[in-house]
């Protein structure tokens, strides 16, 4: 007999209507909440586009305006101008670093003495101005509350000289001599003490005798520096002029704007009167439109004086690099001449290059919008909020993000990677106990709290240790700013860690434990067997591990926000490794930022969505590329 | 006697030296792990404890937790002692003693007083979107779990939790901004100009008007929810995963539907571990700021959130406080100070330990769920 087919569960009763069912219903509400993930995925990207995609069209027309008022034709000159600038700067530095390097012992001994002074009249100060504001003339005072006021006074006095900072470079007597010359000091005197006013005369007499040696080089420096006058003075006068076409223009640019909003509401108006007003109403705005050619024509009677004054600067300025003295002492001046000298023939060629940019540029070339494209993508500037000219680049925030992520990455890996091997292969099970969780608190800390410690505890520690005499070898101490690359990365680290630690932990894990037996039982060694079995075979995962870690790193913000310091700038690689110590800003900082600050639908405001586009699309590829690898090893 | 195991590695003096080092390197790296973890709780302990705790009977001083935030004045008086009063009690010193009395005054804004609304609205924040996430999310989960077989749908809804889980919080900012904020409906009288489009209800003068709920308590739940929402669908499903498929079989073979199956014999068994998995996941939402900044959080705020306000609706279309963005605004825009330091570092502990307590909590419970269900 043949079996009947077994009912369908799932199936409606025959009895119930067809169709529609509560099951059915219930089965779409649950569907329809997993559809939910797409929903928000596809309102992410159409977001993102739709606030983003604006900036393009917006950012091409400011650089068209940049060009037609001529401001970029002003900055063909200012560029030579900053670059001179800025090699005048290396050169005052390495004079200076030259000078105070010698008198590096004097600097040392009145640094210190004046700060031991210093924080005296600091723990004092309040109680002081008490009782001297109460001894004027005029003040109304009992003696009674006098009395309780000096007392006060004395106790503070007491107590500051006891927590005095230390002092290795002045000798004990000496150091007795200024406590017990602040201590008999008058409560008005005003003038510093006797020891302190020794050490600021040694130190400057100090500098007068370093200085003699170096009259040439000083000299040369001010005929480099005074050689700049004329194209500075030149570009001062051309930036007010266009500045003033620049602002006619964005006027008209508003107006028509204005004359847009007009027609339309006229197109709406239902009432003809109406209609016909705002009609009016349009044309009229739509009859100044700005002057461009009469200020462009002005400044093109300058393209001369321009080259002639670039050209000059070269002539005056190549010889110079000759009269540069070669025999400095101090390693920092040495490294700064060093830097200028070799800035040197590129400022050089550039003044080479001005004559001909100068000559072949021209008003009418329109702006591609490809041009605004590579300009956000390859632009070394994020200048935002200025009077001159907003300009969109990343590349400062995007080599800020990666430098960052290397640091944390570089003392991630290792350590992550590390302790799960520590973790998977040696450690006892009471061990594992321990470590793990307290990993998982490492991963549960808020990212804001990690940005606090970098901020209070970490940066000042990290400057202090930079500060030790026996660190000096390392490139870029002692550090200037307590918040930069390297505060962040290490923070970031620390972010990174379970992650890699748990990725990492789970494709050792993974490795099938005939893997081991197999080769323990060829008499290999623990270490061996994990070091040429077990890694190798979970090699992928690992990766992806890495791969997911570099993700969470440049997708962090608030830590980032807090601790890379904030300063837009591509970090000076002339510094070598250095160049991780000096502060800078982040993609995801820069949104952080300046979000909430932007007006509405600016092209400032869609060039943040831009860099969220960005972030979004590099952090997705990090993220599919571990999840490939991840796959590769389950096969 | 002789432990197998020595005798083999006798063979190998070697490889036992290096053996060791390497044993050693690791556990080292590891160790080290752990005691920087160490080192900054108790950082944050030694600094902020006495914040909240005091050496005289009865410990406690609760009134960080209680006060609300407010400026800190710090002064001396003619006799030259030193006062740290927050703003309320400071207008009232100045009543007293008139405005003479004070010299050398210094202001340190969001120092003094204490976080408690900072705390309310975290917890609000907190509890709405967990709400939201755990109903989506679970519900997504069942799907998953329950009711999909292989289909391009399902795909794509795996595909698009993958991708979910992956985006930076900051870019989730973005989102909620430009949509929770600038663009969903409210239903009002008056629509501003801002919304992009408006369709007239019959009702009065109500329209419904795409303006967005601005920056709000309802805004940063939202926000808050679509960026837990993948990490919710993942536990829950790995619970519901975890029921025996006997459970159902046996159900359905008595002649339960599904939806009854699923509510008697799947989710009663599942819900502890979902529930343990989503401590983990408050955590995260309660320590995210990136999506709260443009969305909900505000610096400085008079009112607990359920103070001066018309009703529920008004409580979720207002702005909050919020404990992590209370940390930046003390890390971040205020000068560093010893005067500042009771806040600052007395907030993080305090925020630090709610952290502890919930992933603790997970970790125990986690423990007792294993030994407790096993079939």
């Amino acid at each position: 007999m043949q079996a009947a087919a077994p009912p369908n569960p799932e199936a409606p009763h025959r009895f119930q209507k067809r169709g529609f069912s509560s099951e059915k219903a219930i089965k779409f509400f649950f569907a329809s909440n997993a559809g939910l993930t797409i929903v928000i995925l596809v309102l992410i990207i159409v977001f993102l586009l739709k606030e983003g995609l604006g900036f393009f069209p917006g950012y091409q027309r400011e650089l068209s305006v940049y060009r037609i008022a001529g401001l970029e034709f002003v900055d063909i000159s200012r560029k030579n101008l900053t670059a001179h600038e800025q090699l005048t700067s290396v050169l005052n530095r390495a004079y200076f670093a030259e000078i105070n390097g010698k008198s590096a012992k004097e600097l040392q001994r009145y640094q210190e003495a004046s700060a031991l002074f210093n924080a005296y009249t600091d723990q004092i100060g309040p109680t002081r101005d008490l009782v001297l504001n109460n001894t004027q003339e005029g003040s109304t005072a009992d003696s009674e509350i006098l009395t309780s006021l000096r007392a006060n006074f004395q106790k503070q006095k007491d107590k500051a000289l006891e927590a005095l900072p230390d002092t290795p470079h002045l000798s004990a007597k000496e150091r007795q001599d200024l406590i017990e010359s602040i201590r008999l000091r008058a409560v008005d005197s005003t003038e510093d003490p006797p020891l302190v006013v020794t050490l600021t005369d040694e130190y400057s007499a100090a500098q007068q005798k370093h200085s003699e040696p170096l009259r040439a080089m000083r000299a040369t420096i001010d005929t480099f520096e005074s050689a700049g006058y004329d194209l500075s003075s030149l570009v001062s006068e051309m930036t007010e002029a266009v500045t003033v076409t620049k602002e006619k223009i964005q006027s008209a640019d508003i107006l028509q704007k204005d004359r847009k909003t007009l027609l339309a509401a006229a197109e709406n108006a239902e009432d003809p009167v109406e209609r016909e007003r705002l009609k009016a109403d349009a044309l009229a705005s739509l009859a100044d439109k700005p002057d461009i050619e009469g200020p462009m024509k002005l400044l093109m009677e300058r393209k001369s004086a321009c080259v002639e004054v670039n050209t000059k600067l070269k002539e005056s300025t190549s010889g110079i690099v000759k009269e540069l003295p070669t025999s400095l002492t101090q390693p920092e001046a040495i490294r700064l001449l060093d830097v200028g000298r070799r800035a040197w023939p590129v400022f050089l060629a550039d003044l080479e290059k001005t004559p001909a940019a100068i000559n072949s540029w021209n008003h009418q070339i329109p702006v591609p919008l490809s041009a605004a494209i590579s300009s956000f993508l390859t632009g070394k500037n994020w200048v935002t909020g200025g009077e001159w000219q907003d300009f969109y680049g990343i590349l400062p925030l995007a080599v800020g993000s990666l430098m960052i992520a290397i640091v944390a990455l570089i003392i991630a890996i290792p350590t992550g990677i590390g302790a799960a091997i520590y973790v998977n292969q040696f450690a006892s099970s009471r061990e594992q106990e321990l470590i793990k969780p307290v990993i998982e608190f490492i991963q549960a800390i808020p990212s804001v709290v990690l940005g606090f410690i970098g901020i209070l505890v970490f940066g000042t520690i990290l400057r202090d240790v930079s500060q030790w005499d026996s660190l000096q070898w390392i490139p870029g101490f002692p550090i200037e700013e307590r918040l930069n690359i390297f505060t962040a990365g290490c923070l970031l680290a620390l972010m990174s860690i379970p992650t890699i630690f748990s990725l990492a932990e789970d494709a050792l894990n993974n490795v099938p434990s005939a893997y081991a037996e197999a080769s323990e039982a060829l008499g290999a060694s623990r270490v061996q067997t994990t070091f040429r079995v077990i890694i190798p075979a979970a090699f992928s995962g690992i990766l992806a591990a890495i791969l997911l870690g570099f993700g969470r790193v440049i997708g962090e913000t608030m830590v980032v926000l807090l601790v890379a310091g904030n300063r837009i700038k591509i970090p000076d690689f002339t510094a070598g490794l250095g160049a991780f110590f000096q502060p800078t800003h982040t993609l995801t900082g820069i949104i952080a930022q300046e979000l909430g600050e932007v007006p509405l639908g600016s092209v400032h405001y869609r060039a943040l969505f831009v860099v969220g586009i960005l972030l979004f699309v590099v952090v997705l590829a990090i993220n599919a590329t571990a999840h490939r690898f991840v796959s590769k090893m389950k096969h | 006697m002789f432990d197998p195991e020595t005798l083999i590695r006798k063979g190998l003096p070697k490889g036992h030296f290096k053996d060791r080092i390497v044993r050693t390197l690791l556990s080292g790296v590891t160790y080290s792990i752990v005691l920087i973890a160490a080192l900054l709780f108790g950082k944050i302990v030694v600094d902020g404890a006495p914040v909240l705790f005091k050496a005289e009977a009865p410990f406690v001083d609760l009134e960080f937790l209680t006060a609300k935030n407010e400026t800190l004045h710090v002064f001396d008086d003619e006799k030259g002692n030193r006062y740290q009063l927050p703003a309320s009690q400071y207008s009232a010193y100045v009543v007293k003693n008139g405005a003479e009395a004070i010299f050398n005054e210094q202001t340190y804004s969001y120092s003094g007083g204490g976080i408690i609304g900072p705390i309310a609205g975290t917890a609000l924040l907190t509890i709405g979107s967990m709400m939201l996430a755990l109903f989506f999310g679970v519900s997504a989960a069942i799907y998953l779990s329950e009711y999909a077989k292989q289909s391009p749908f399902i795909h794509a809804v795996r595909l698009a939790i993958l991708n979910l889980a992956g985006i930076p919080s900051i870019v989730f900012g973005l989102f909620g901004f430009s949509v929770f904020v600038l663009i969903v409906p409210v239903i009002t009288q008056d629509p501003s100009d801002r919304s992009i489009l408006t369709i007239p209800l019959m009702i009065s003068d109500y329209v419904i008007s795409f303006q967005g709920w601005s920056s709000s308590l309802m805004a940063g739940c939202a926000t808050l929810a679509c960026m837990i929402l993948p990490v919710i669908i993942t536990a829950s499903e790995e619970s519901l995963r975890a029921v025996p498929q006997g459970f159902r079989d046996a159900s359905l073979a008595m002649g339960a539907t599904r939806w009854q199956t699923i509510r008697k014999c799947v989710l009663p068994f599942s819900l502890p571990g979902i529930l343990t998995s989503s401590l983990l996941a408050i955590t995260r939402v309660a320590g995210e700021t990136a999506p709260i900044m443009f969305t909900a959080a505000v610096a400085a705020k008079d009112d607990l959130p359920w103070e001066g306000v018309d009703g529920p609706l008004d409580v979720l279309s207002s702005q909050v406080q919020a404990l992590p963005y209370h940390i930046y605004t003390l890390a971040a825009r205020i000068p560093n100070s010893e005067y500042t330091q009771r806040a600052q570092y007395g907030s993080v502990f305090v925020f630090l330990v709610l952290v502890a307590i919930l992933s603790l909590g997970s970790v125990i419970l986690r423990s007792k769920l294993r030994s407790k269900l096993k079939w």
